[in-house]
């Protein structure tokens, strides 16, 4: 197994340099420089303005010395600075981290836990009533734009009933507040966000998990239990849930990297100053740091996602374990 | 779920409203100190150090926090600010300043001309990045006389210099030994201003509390929150539920989506002239539009109240030149001229340009007179004011075609490139009213403005003369006659001068409509002590 294991991680090193180069190229094909958005089109700002603006952010060198100073930086941790706000890559993502791990945790968390039991009870008697019932009901939560939703969600919850606050994730007078006020503030600011992501996210995870149900249940070995004389109990939940669950467990490895990514739709109608955003404003002011250093952790968290995934399938099921004892 | 603190000051807020005459009129003497201005950003600010900021969130900060040593007032004339006052002597040679003796830093240092000073020497040094050395390249020297009294040589007379002395002061004491591309300044500033920095949460809100020993006056209002609502639909949204006092309404929010009682009873909105207009530009390198027939039938075909009414609800004005009303350089004589489609269509036949095929497109030499307007993507307003001058000129009998290019691509494969036929874009201009970069024939290189390639000897020699007058009447003179000259000659086609929509909550008092915007008097805004809404903060 640790062979294996050191196996894969070094095979990681090479696709992750693939795709820094891509990456870095087609953020260098793309027309526009990082200076654009600071000097727009402004009559005031001069040619000469505008070229010592870019040798200072070096980027009048050619292509491949600016990659390799990327690398050389990115080899100790150091993703420099981005073009915008001058401020380092990494402060930048530090701060946005926080708020979209915690919505990205709870939103994953409901909908999983909504999600597998709605599949599963729903493959007990596919096409039954409750099986149609949460068809339907998903499948709503899959087709409605998002942005649509959360507008509807701020204009019913926020302004007509005044329950949840309209946008933000702090009240104004948040730092006044005490340790548990704040964080009373801040999950009475995320119930809409988050129950409009889990909402649309329902889908995926609940055919997954029907699927997965209906397959098993058509198994030699639950039929074998069923005539052992278990309890209707017994079968579904110990024999049965136990073995759907396993592609299930595949995709929540895979997840992983959408931990760290926000949702640029879903931040920007509710005012989160998230991942999504970040990234989202840094590809717009072609801000090439940020964009280089999001896409980099980006692709390590799915390649260490499926890696993940791998490992956890094969600790669950014993058939597929390669060459250990 | 919900906080008490959140619902008790819902209550005490909407208690206030009831309660509270919404009379305008009734002047509080002295006007009571307290309350928040709740102002609705759709970007958040970048870098918060004046010769550095270049977007309007930075600026809009920086302007409240720093001070320049010129301002202009209501009536768009330059008047002191840091300055207490100040010379132009030499014929523009020589310009003297003499600072404000009240005027402190935030740390309680004494602003001095040394401060002046500094801030040039970083705004020429190659290694600062700063996009604004260019205003000050005429700059011979800067002189310190004593600590009042700072005097700037200029090589040659520059009547635009006195708009680059508005640029905001910076602290010597704090800054010298800092590198201000990376300092911690940019996120932390300490500037002279009517404003104090408290805190800048990224993406979030910006937090300012007023200075008490601003040297006009301690502002009224205790304190100033940017927040930062990136989407239009959810920042009306918070207008609706009062956590938003201030913010930029769109035309049609404006006029369809703002008269539900809740908003006229507790909101105020205003609309003045933005300085800027949107125009219809055109390649003079094009051998049809170098013809000014042509460009003059356009102008007449394209009726411009029509694009106002359809697209902006009526939220505008003609432009009839590079100016809007507001500006002194404006000639009240020049009237928008009423469209007319017969003689458009006479221009047109006595330039060649006529319908010899049948086909319904006008033609000469055999080739029909076909053209691609371009403009960039992400701004619905000049989307759909393309397709109505699509529709106009097509009733001309010229076939038109819309092409919307993303940003960027717009500006370097395109504008730089000249690779258009024509372009439908706007300028936001400074109030000062020098148009060099926009028309003068020098400036017709890759990267520059004048990318119609506009060449007039007498707007060139005009343009000169202005730059180099200070003279506030001569000046009008020149730039009444370059207002003239342009509208005659038509560069571009002129549409018109959209409408800035701001809407304020109703409970702020002594706020004015005028050519320069509404908060170029926040020092004097003030929320009568019975209405106001968040406690006091500050002292």
């Amino acid at each position: 197994m640790t062979a294996y294991l050191l196996r894969r991680l070094l095979t990681l090193v090479p696709i992750l340099l693939g795709i820094t180069v891509i990456s870095f190229g087609i953020m260098k094909l793309a027309p526009g420089k990082p200076t654009d958005v600071a000097l727009g089109f402004n009559p005031k700002v001069s040619l000469e303005a505008r070229e010592r603006m870019e040798r200072l952010l070096g980027l009048d060198q050619p292509i491949h010395i600016q990659y390799l100073n990327w690398l050389r930086r990115v080899a100790r941790l150091d993703f420099d600075r981005s073009h915008v706000d001058l401020r380092p890559v990494r402060d930048k993502i530090l701060e946005r981290l926080p708020i979209t791990v915690t919505i990205n945790l709870w939103a994953l968390g409901l909908v999983f836990g909504i999600a597998v039991p709605l599949g599963v009870l729903a493959a007990v008697r596919p096409e039954g009533p409750f099986d149609r019932l949460t068809t339907v009901f998903v499948f709503v939560g899959y087709s409605t734009p998002g942005f649509w939703l959360g507008l509807l969600c701020i204009a019913v919850f926020g302004v007509g009933l005044r329950w949840f606050p309209v946008s933000g994730i702090h009240s104004i007078d948040h730092e006044a507040m005490g340790l548990f006020q704040r964080w009373l503030d801040t999950a009475w600011h995320l119930v809409l966000p988050v129950g409009v992501m889990t909402f649309v996210g329902l889908a995926g995870i609940s055919r997954y998990a029907r699927s997965g149900m209906i397959e098993v249940l058509r198994q030699d070995y639950i039929r074998t239990a069923r005539a052992k004389g278990l309890s209707e109990r017994s079968v579904l939940f110990r024999h049965g849930l136990r073995n759907a669950l396993l592609p299930i467990v595949t995709i929540l490895g895979l997840s992983l990297p959408d931990l760290i990514a926000g949702s640029v739709v879903m931040e920007t109608v509710f005012s989160i100053p998230g991942m999504g955003r970040l990234f989202y404003d840094a590809v717009m002011a072609r801000d090439q740091n940020v964009v280089m250093a999001l896409v980099t952790v980006g692709a390590l968290l799915t390649l260490l996602g499926n890696l993940l995934a791998d490992v956890a399938y094969a600790y669950a099921d014993p058939r597929i374990r390669v060459g250990q004892r | 779920m919900r906080p008490p603190t959140r619902s008790l000051m819902h209550a005490i807020a909407a208690l206030a409203v009831t309660l509270a005459p919404f009379a305008q009129g009734a002047a509080e003497s002295p006007p009571a100190s307290g309350d928040t201005l709740l102002v609705g950003s759709i970007g958040d600010a970048s870098r918060l150090l004046p010769i550095l900021a270049t977007d309007s969130a930075s600026g809009d900060i920086v302007g409240l926090v720093f001070n320049g040593l010129l301002k202009y007032n209501e009536r768009l004339e330059i008047v002191g600010d840091l300055a207490q006052s100040w010379t132009v002597s030499d014929g523009g040679m020589t310009i003297t300043f003499v600072l404000h003796p009240n005027a402190r830093w935030h740390d309680g240092v004494p602003v001095t001309a040394d401060d002046v000073r500094f801030t040039y020497q970083k705004l020429i040094d190659p290694d600062v990045l700063t996009p604004y050395s260019s205003s000050y390249e005429l700059v011979e020297s800067v002189e310190v006389l004593d600590a009042r009294t700072v005097r700037v040589r200029y090589r040659e007379p520059f009547a635009p210099a006195l708009e680059s002395w508005m640029m905001g002061v910076m602290p010597k004491h704090l800054l010298e030994h800092e590198d201000l591309n990376t300092t911690t300044f940019l996120r932390r500033p300490v500037g002279c201003g009517p404003f104090r920095f408290i805190r800048w949460k990224t993406g979030e809100l910006i937090e300012l509390a007023a200075n008490p020993d601003y040297f006009e006056h301690r502002p009224h209002i205790d304190r100033y929150l940017s927040r930062v609502i990136p989407d239009q639909a959810t920042l009306f949204l918070e207008l609706l539920t009062g956590r938003v006092d201030l913010a930029g309404l769109t035309p049609l929010q404006y006029r369809r989506q703002t008269d539900s009682p809740y908003i006229r009873e507790r909101y105020r909105k205003f609309r003045y002239p933005s300085f800027g207009f949107t125009y219809l530009g055109y390649n003079l390198g094009d051998r049809r539009f170098a013809d000014a027939r042509v460009r003059r039938a356009f102008d007449l075909a394209i009726d411009k109240q029509a694009l106002i009414d359809g697209v902006l609800f009526g939220l505008g004005t003609v432009a009839t030149g590079p100016y809007p009303q507001e500006s002194w350089a404006y000639d009240p004589f020049m009237r928008p001229q009423a469209p007319d489609a017969a003689e458009a269509r006479r221009l047109l036949t006595e330039a060649g340009w006529e319908d010899r095929n049948g086909d319904g497109v006008l033609d000469k030499n055999g080739t029909p007179f076909r053209f691609t307007i371009i403009t960039n993507q992400g701004n619905e307003v000049r989307r759909q004011v393309a397709e109505l001058v699509q529709r106009q000129l097509g009733q001309l009998g010229v076939d038109v075609k819309i092409r919307i290019i993303e940003w960027s691509t717009f500006v370097h494969e395109f504008i730089d490139k000249r690779r258009f036929e024509a372009v439908l874009l706007g300028w936001s201009l400074s109030r000062d009213p020098d148009l060099y970069d926009l028309f003068h024939s020098s400036k017709t290189g890759e990267g520059e403005y004048n990318f119609v390639g506009y060449a007039d000897p007498e707007v060139d020699r005009l343009l000169e003369e202005g730059r180099r007058t200070f003279d506030r009447d001569t000046r009008q003179r020149i730039y009444r006659q370059v207002h003239r000259r342009l509208a005659e000659d038509m560069p571009y086609t002129f549409l018109y001068v959209a409408d800035a929509l701001p809407i304020l909550h109703a409970r702020f008092r002594n706020v004015q409509a005028t050519p320069i915007g509404i908060t170029y008097n926040l020092i004097e805004w003030y929320v009568p002590r019975a209405e106001q809404r968040y406690r006091r903060i500050v002292p």
